[in-house]
């Protein structure tokens, strides 16, 4: 397509004499004569963000002092620098239904190992391309 | 000047008058929208109304636009979705199917008088018209707007990945409708 030159990137559509000039102008009184949505912000609202911050910030303090004040009651936890893995294992990893996860997992990791292209890329890209869903079934069905 | 500290002025004029900020986006704006949508309507009326109403959209919109993107992909977005607008409108009330430039100008009050082609040109708009809808957007945004495939994913909502692969499957379905006709 680049060998094609410049020509084919000439613009063969065209426009009337200062209609730019023209239309800025006719935009902006015909927007004037409508209201638009940009207000004063209030403290509350950009305080908003900040304060949901804080909150998450306090929640995860108080869960992990409740985790680490329910597991003291069963087991001897070590600080994090003196804990080895195999105490680590025993105490946390058993916990964890491994079998589980892996069964769960099994399915998205053979597909991105196989195709090396993320599940969300293919969709994107039937979409684009405006390729009927049906038409990929009847193709895997037969 | 750019991108980003043209939008922050522009913001910061909007906080303060927020006609002149507007006037401000509409100069900065229009002649890049405009020809967006022209290569995607084909007519210049069309065009012209897809414009006036992106911008319109725009000025109801504009205390709701967030920052989260940039101006330019937010209009650009606006644009995009007001031209499929009148595309779609445009085919559901004609009774002839409008794949390429001689039936949509027959099917119009304007016919050609705005376009003024050579039969490369006429074959490449032709040969892109027969293109679906989503993928004609992506091969105009990179072959006459040189987009990067970022901006064209946060204008689209689509992955970089897919956007990509439509672009390079766009150039070569006109490559084989160009070298047949």
């Amino acid at each position: 397509m680049e060998k094609q030159g410049k020509i084919l990137q000439d613009n063969p559509f065209k426009v009337p004499e200062n209609y730019f000039d023209e239309i800025s102008r006719k935009i902006v009184s015909a927007t004037s004569g409508f209201s638009s949505e940009v207000k004063k912000v209030s403290l509350y609202r950009k305080l908003r963000p900040y304060m949901a911050i804080a909150a998450s910030l306090a929640l995860l303090v108080i869960i992990g002092y409740a985790i680490i004040q329910f597991s003291n009651s069963d087991k001897q936890i070590a600080s994090l620098s003196d804990i080895n893995l195999e105490a680590f294992t025993e105490i946390w990893i058993n916990d964890i239904d491994i079998i589980k996860l892996e069964e769960d997992a099994a399915s998205l990791v053979l597909f991105e190992e196989g195709s090396g292209v993320d599940k969300k890329e293919i969709i994107d890209y039937l979409l684009l391309e405006s390729i009927d869903f049906n038409d990929i079934y009847e193709q895997l069905l037969y | 000047m750019s991108g980003k500290k043209l939008d922050s002025d522009i913001f910061e004029l909007l906080e303060t008058d927020i006609n002149k900020g507007f006037s401000l986006i509409v100069e900065q704006y229009s002649t890049k929208l405009y020809w967006h949508i022209r290569r995607l309507v084909i007519l210049h009326e069309d065009a012209d109304d897809a414009l006036q109403n992106t911008f319109l959209n725009a000025w109801r919109n504009i205390g709701k636009f967030r920052n989260e993107s940039s101006l330019y992909t937010w209009l650009y977005a606006i644009a995009t979705n007001e031209a499929l607008t009148l595309i779609n409108k445009r085919a559901r009330n004609s009774e002839v199917s409008l794949d390429d430039l001689e039936s949509i100008f027959a099917n119009s009050r304007e016919g050609s008088t705005w376009f003024d082609g050579n039969e490369a040109q006429v074959k490449l708009q032709n040969a892109i018209l027969q293109l679906p809808e989503k993928q004609r957007i992506v091969f105009n945004f990179k072959y006459y707007e040189d987009l990067t495939y970022e901006d064209m994913s946060k204008i689209l909502k689509t992955s970089v990945g897919a956007l990509k692969a439509s672009y390079h499957h766009a150039v070569k379905k006109i490559e084989n409708i160009i070298t047949k006709t």
